[in-house]
Formats: structure tokens, C-alpha cells, sequence
């Protein structure tokens, strides 16, 4: 019954990708701003000023913190910078998903859902 | 040679009269079942979970082999726009200097979840299994559900046994979260309404310390100029009132194209409509299948623990019989 509540409270899609696949995602009318004096964004935009620490501090942000995201989509080429940190994602809620970007085409042999088929036929 | 086996197994030290040993071979040889059954049982339903997680699997490389299709036609849609826009709009790139710092999100997730039996997989911490099937039937907007359903209505036709396979096809009794991305406020209006009313209840209080004031005279407001009227005559003043509380603080988010300006060039408006293609349809379908599998595998670990199990009591009822016959043989 508390996952069905829990659930029921996580209605935004967060996204951590490049600024193309921001963009298009908030074309979509994905994004959204909290109240302030919170105004917490459901998206990131990274480029290669942002450090590994920012991407990971958000990672945190949507999956833990925010109990109000449902999907969190994360480009894999960021997914990959912070590895260690999704594949170690285990939670039902929010369910995060790795999507491809502009400049770097969506690899299998990363996507952590293709991850778990290896393991579970690897055993 | 096996019959041999069951006799020495039953077979006490000292030398007993024939029928006895007959008794207790028959005593002996349900126990002796259930171990070999079990581990042959549990290969089965392993081989079926996995038959089906294979299935997911598919649809699962399908729907990827669609997204990132529809992420390029976007990028080179944004591409295009950026182009048109640098050469006559004089926009340098369509990107986050235009983000609305104040946007309100236009789609949002709905996760539904069977009420009765949550979260079989343990994905959600619930117990219990294979009981809401009717309502996943009629939730689940998964194509391949539909082809489980349609042979879960076979399998009822074969009654107690149709039950046993029922819980192998459908991947371990899935119970767990079907995700959907849908437009915010619903077009409707009705459907969804109470739903909608009580997700947005945290959000509503985020609102209520700055807008409460107001809202409630807009509310008055425009209860005045409908003439209250306009609802069902059974309702009470207040209530209408409270109505129109609730609903009005709701305004259609802003389109975000407008972020990008009046005139925005047509390619920009083709990544919208394919961004919402990619949100609205596969997204949800793919977060839902994620849970999915990751509910198979959990069925699948478990599963395998059960025959690791039953493999093993086998083996030391084995070894125990082999021990048996060593003695037996000495005797002789």
C-alpha cells in the first residue's frame, strides 16, 4: 500500500542528458519547476564544463531526494561517467533509463537493462 | 538397478521378513518423488520464465531500436531549426538560454499499480501473487500483455492445470508498475479528475501559501459571473465552490514552443511532435518493461535457489543410499 502511494506521488519525468536531448524532451512538455523558494528543475543540462561530481549530486537528486520523479532518462554517455553509480541503481521507483544523444549513438553492450540480461544468463 | 536402489534405501540392517520391506518401500517412494519432482518442476518453470523474459527482451530491443530512431529524426529536426533560425530569425540555437524558468510540466507520468496483489516481484516490497490478473488486463497498455491475456483465457479453459501454466506465461506473476506518460490537465476533464485531484495534493500545498488568497476569490469570481448555475442542480453552493477551487489553480501549462517565440520554424514544431511520440509511447512502455524484467529475473534467482536446493537434497539422499549398499555389501 505505501509503494502504491509512493507511486501515485511521482509524476514527472526527470532528464540528464546533453542540451539537445533537453531540449527536446522539454519540447515535449516534460520540464517542470517547483515553487519557489525551491525552484527545483526536473532536468540537467550537461556539457563539458560539468563535472562528474554535479551529474552524480543530481543522479542523487532525482533518484533519492525527489520522491515526485517517476522516470529519470539519462543520456549514456553521461550514464557512463557516473557508471558505477547506475548500474549500482537497484530501486523500483523511479525507474531510470539510458538514452541515446547527438554525438554518441546508443550502445547495448552499456545499457544497464542489457547489463542485467548478461548477468542473468552469465550465472 | 533403481529398483534395486529403492529396495536397499528401505532396507533395515538386520534382515526383516518380505512384506515389510514392501511397506516401506511404498512409505519411501513419495518422499523420494517430491525431491526429484521439485527440482525437475522448478527447471520447468525456469525454462518458461525464461522463455517469457526472452519475449520481453525483444520488445524491449524493438522499442529501443524505435527510440533512438525517433532521438535522431529530433536531433536532426533541432538541427534544422537551428539553421533556419541562425539564417532568418537571427536565433543563434534553440536551447536552454529560452528555457521557461517557471515551466510547468504539460505530461506527466502516471504509474498504476494492482491494487490487490502489489508488487509479486518483489518490486515494490508487497507479497503475494498471480491475483489481479483481470485488472492488469485491462490497465497494462503493453501490446505483449495482450497476447498473455489472450493466453491466460486459453489456459482458464484447462482448469487446475491451466492455473499452474498461467503463472509460468505471464514471466512469474507479474504484478508490479505499469508506467504512462499522459497530457497534464487531462483534455476530458472528468476522467482522471479524482485521480489527478489526489496526486496533486502535495503539489496543491506548494501552491496554497501564495495563491490561497486569490484563489479563492477568482473562485467566488467566476462562480458569480457562470451564476453558479452551470453544475448539477443536487450540488451545494459550497461545493461548487470548493470546485471550482480545485480546478481552477490548474491553468494549461504554456506550450513550451513558445519559449522559442510567435513564429517558430517548422522543423522545431516536427522535433515537438516527435519528442511527444517518444514521451507519450515508448518511454512509458520501456520504463515498464524495465520493472518487468527485473521482476522475471528476481522469479528467476528464486526459482533457481529452490532447484540449487532440491538438487542438493537429492544428492545427500543419494550418498546416504551409497553408504547403505557399502554396508550392505560388506555384510554379504
Amino acid at each position: 500500500m505505501a509503494s502504491q502511494a509512493d507511486s501515485r506521488d511521482r509524476q514527472f519525468l526527470a532528464v540528464i542528458g546533453d542540451e539537445d536531448s533537453v531540449t527536446g524532451l522539454l519540447l515535449a512538455g516534460i520540464g517542470h519547476v517547483t515553487a519557489p523558494p525551491d525552484n527545483q528543475k526536473n532536468f540537467l543540462v550537461v556539457d563539458d564544463k560539468t563535472d562528474n561530481a554535479a551529474i552524480e549530486a543530481a543522479f542523487e537528486r532525482f533518484t533519492t531526494e525527489r520522491k515526485d520523479i517517476g522516470i529519470v532518462l539519462i543520456n549514456q554517455h553521461i550514464a557512463d561517467r557516473i557508471r558505477n553509480r547506475v548500474d549500482t541503481y537497484t530501486q523500483a521507483f523511479p525507474t531510470v533509463l539510458e538514452i541515446p544523444s547527438k554525438d554518441h549513438p546508443y550502445d547495448p553492450e552499456k545499457d544497464s537493462v542489457l547489463r542485467r540480461v548478461r548477468r542473468l544468463f552469465g550465472e | 538397478m533403481k529398483a534395486f536402489l529403492e529396495r536397499m534405501d528401505t532396507e533395515p540392517d538386520t534382515q526383516p521378513d518380505a512384506p515389510n520391506t514392501q511397506t516401506q518401500t511404498q512409505a519411501t517412494k513419495p518422499e523420494r518423488r517430491t525431491t526429484e519432482e521439485e527440482a525437475e518442476s522448478e527447471s520447468q518453470r525456469i525454462d518458461t520464465l525464461l522463455a517469457g523474459y526472452l519475449t520481453l527482451l525483444d520488445e524491449y530491443t524493438a522499442l529501443r531500436t524505435d527510440l533512438t530512431a525517433l532521438q535522431a529524426r529530433i536531433f536532426q529536426d533541432l538541427a534544422r531549426a537551428n539553421f533556419a533560425g541562425a539564417a532568418e530569425r537571427g536565433v543563434r540555437h534553440y536551447g536552454r538560454d529560452y528555457y521557461d524558468e517557471r515551466m510547468q510540466a504539460g505530461r506527466r507520468v502516471h504509474v498504476r499499480i494492482p491494487v490487490q496483489g502489489s508488487g509479486g516481484n518483489g518490486l515494490s516490497g508487497d507479497g503475494g501473487r498471480n491475483k489481479t490478473k483481470r485488472e492488469r488486463e485491462t490497465t497494462s497498455p503493453i501490446g505483449l500483455e495482450e497476447d498473455v491475456a489472450a493466453r491466460r483465457v486459453n489456459s482458464r479453459s484447462d482448469g487446475v492445470n491451466g492455473e499452474e501454466r498461467r503463472g509460468g506465461e505471464e514471466g512469474g506473476g507479474w504484478n508490479g508498475p505499469v508506467f504512462s506518460v499522459e497530457v497534464y490537465p487531462p483534455p476530458g476533464g472528468e476522467e482522471g479528475q479524482e485521480s489527478e485531484n489526489s496526486v496533486e495534493q502535495p503539489e496543491g500545498k506548494e501552491f496554497s501559501a501564495d495563491e490561497e488568497g486569490s484563489s479563492g476569490a477568482r473562485g467566488k469570481e467566476i462562480n458569480a459571473i457562470n451564476g453558479g448555475g452551470e453544475q448539477d442542480g443536487s450540488l451545494t453552493t459550497s461545493e461548487t465552490d470548493d470546485d471550482d477551487v480545485k480546478r481552477k489553480p490548474k491553468p494549461k501549462p504554456a506550450d513550451p514552443l513558445r519559449w522559442f517565440g510567435i513564429l517558430t520554424p517548422l522543423p522545431l514544431r516536427q522535433a515537438q511532435s516527435n519528442a511527444i511520440r517518444a514521451v507519450e509511447e515508448i518511454i512509458p512502455r520501456l520504463a515498464t518493461l524495465s520493472a518487468k524484467m527485473a521482476g522475471v529475473e528476481l522469479e528467476v534467482r528464486r526459482a533457481r535457489k529452490r532447484r540449487a536446493k532440491a538438487e542438493k537434497a537429492e544428492e545427500r539422499r543419494l550418498a546416504e543410499l551409497g553408504d547403505k549398499m557399502a554396508k550392505v555389501n560388506v555384510a554379504a
